[in-house]
């Protein structure tokens, strides 16, 4: 029971500390709350479903595709609504902005989709094995292995490469960052970008396992801002730390008391730790908060 | 020009049909959530994405307590005092945060109480929502009572906030707001006079909440603790103009009429056109309807002056 309780709340905790990376970047970094997060991990959804639906695309495969399509929208809208923004008005004219861009992605779903929920059936959606009595389907092992691989990537991008260095440096100080001819503003462009595309892919793997809609995207960001406060802001840790944490505390819930409690019991902690631990678990003043 | 507005206010609901007068109830409403935003926005520099909480507390206070048997002025105050508990448990320590944790935790408080307040069937009456005692008068009358107790709301308002920058708390939030940590090290006690700011903003809000309850006659979690209402009066702010005694009043006006005419023609593009209009107002009109009016004004007398003297 126990072993059961951990390994769900492990498996889920993946999933979710990739959610969490791709928010907690575009926050951390780009300075940037996107309110438009729910609605992009959804958008990533229907690309995929849509993709392997029509053109029969393997699921795993169709999540590339999402997010190359959510990276750009996500250097476009940085690029023509958030940059002009950023320069006039303060942070939270921004959050408007992006909140904006969630009710035109929103209502595009709508009319395109509907709001019926959709899961991706993968041709190995059935398959499993049992570890120590208990059931373990192969698609959530997998999509596991996939979170966390994203999530070494985007780590190995951010740590060993050139552009990935230079967006750290952007976040933390862009003066000297652009003493040293690093383009900050458009570092910033690039993070919101693969925050976005980090977006598409969570929302097309998360598919694969749950029921979707575009009645879910406000739920999807509630859990994001529990993920990344929970852990704190900026760095890939936290948000393991959020992602796993509120994975746990999820499983424990729904045995306890009930799924339907899933989206109060981690509000309720998150609200907990902002009083006693306002940066967060692990959190450290990245970034000006 | 206030005086005529304000006559012509009085007078409206004896003359405008029944649709007219809940739509003026409805700016009326939004105005004074966008007047105790734009206290907390404009004056302090904080923003309380999730300040529909208190709308929430305050609709389910009185409906609560009424449902109980307790007069709506009791079920009132008692909705004022659970918003002002709530604030100063959760706001004495999240408010030494600066903004970016603020906005994000008021959504979570809002999102937590929300889902408390479904679960909690016993109480709340759950997803079943909550409904009030009838009001025995005839429905014409219903609607000009509510009219001028929204409007009496907004007074009520508006005259706190013209207060309020003429005290002591009002220089104290414009100096945290210019520089937080000048502030404090001047002596003004940071943490108290945003947490009482924050009271302030969260009492007026619940009225409003106790009071449209009453109006509705029914309320459900989705309905008063909906996130949208606070984005929306958010953006009423922006749009009139952040900071200013009228601008959050002329914005709520502006908005909900122009809400209500697309709601009735592109019923099905509604929000995506919402999100087009905010866009376009934060991209071109930066600073609100009211300041820019105000600014065309005087550059216009500027260069009436500049020409004057040229000559």
């Amino acid at each position: 029971m126990l072993f059961e309780i951990v390994l769900n709340g492990l498996l889920l905790g993946g999933l979710y500390t990739l959610m969490g990376t791709g928010f907690s970047l575009q926050w951390g970094i780009s300075g940037i709350i996107n309110l438009a997060y729910g609605g992009m991990m959804v958008l990533g959804g229907y690309i995929a479903f849509a993709l392997h639906r029509f053109i029969n695309l393997q699921p795993i495969i169709s999540t590339i595709p999402a997010a190359i399509v959510l990276f750009f929208f996500g250097l476009l809208v940085y690029n023509y609504l958030l940059r002009p923004t950023i320069k006039k008005g303060s942070f939270f004219v921004t959050v408007i902005m992006t909140f904006a861009v969630e009710l035109v992605i929103e209502n595009f779903m709508l009319l395109v989709w509907a709001s019926d929920y959709r899961i991706i059936t993968s041709p190995y959606s059935s398959i499993g094995f049992d570890i120590a009595g208990f059931h373990l389907p192969l698609i959530k092992a997998l999509i596991f292995g996939l979170s966390m691989l994203c999530v070494f990537l985007v780590y190995w991008f951010m740590n060993k490469t050139k552009t990935g260095k230079s967006i750290q440096a952007s976040a933390l100080n862009p003066a000297g960052a652009r003493f040293i001819g690093i383009n900050v503003e458009k570092m910033y462009m690039y993070n919101f970008g693969i925050g976005c595309a980090i977006a598409a892919v969570a929302g097309a793997l998360a598919s694969n396992i749950n029921a979707f809609s575009v009645v879910l995207t406000g739920g999807l960001l509630g859990k994001v801002f529990v993920i990344t406060v929970l852990g704190g802001l900026g760095n890939i840790w936290g948000a393991a730390l959020g992602g796993i944490t509120l994975g746990l505390v999820e499983s424990i819930g729904t045995i306890t008391v009930g799924p339907e409690y899933n989206e109060a019991v981690g509000l309720i902690v998150m609200v907990i730790v902002l009083v006693f631990r306002p940066r967060g678990l692990i959190g450290k003043k990245f970034w000006d908060v | 020009m206030l005086l005529v507005l304000f006559l012509v206010l009085i007078v409206l609901p004896f003359i405008l049909s029944g649709y007219w007068i809940r739509l003026i109830t409805m700016v009326f409403m939004f105005a004074v959530i966008a007047k105790s935003i734009d206290l907390m926005m404009g004056y302090l520099g904080y923003v309380p994405f999730g300040n529909v909480v208190f709308f929430g507390l305050g609709a389910y206070s009185a409906g609560i307590g009424m449902s109980h048997g307790l007069p709506f002025i009791v079920a009132m105050l008692l909705g004022i005092l659970v918003s002002a508990v709530v604030c100063i448990l959760f706001g004495t320590p999240v408010l030494r945060l600066r903004g970016h944790y603020f906005a994000v935790a008021s959504i979570g408080l809002n999102g937590a109480l929300m889902a408390i307040a479904l679960n909690a069937t016993g109480l709340t009456g759950g997803a079943m929502g909550i409904i009030f005692p009838v009001i025995s008068l005839p429905p014409d009358m219903i609607n000009k009572v509510f009219y001028f107790s929204m409007m009496l709301l907004m007074l009520l308002a508006i005259g706190i906030n013209v207060l309020i920058i003429r005290s002591r708390i009002g220089f104290a939030i414009r100096s945290i707001k210019s520089n937080e940590d000048a502030a404090r090290s001047l002596g003004v006690n940071t943490t108290f006079y945003k947490t009482a700011t924050w009271v302030i903003s969260a009492s007026l809000t619940s009225i409003a909440g106790a009071v449209y309850g009453y109006w509705m006659s029914y309320i459900s979690t989705v309905d008063v603790f909906n996130v949208m209402v606070s984005v929306t009066s958010i953006l009423m702010v922006l749009l009139g103009g952040v900071g200013t005694i009228l601008g959050p009043i002329l914005g709520a006006g502006i908005f909900q009429v122009l809400s209500e005419v697309i709601w009735s023609q592109f019923l099905e593009l509604h929000s995506g056109i919402l999100g087009v209009i905010t866009i376009l107002v934060i991209l071109f009109l930066p600073r609100g309807v009211l300041t820019g009016l105000r600014e065309m004004f005087q550059a216009r007398a500027l260069s009436r002056k500049a020409v004057k003297t040229n000559e």
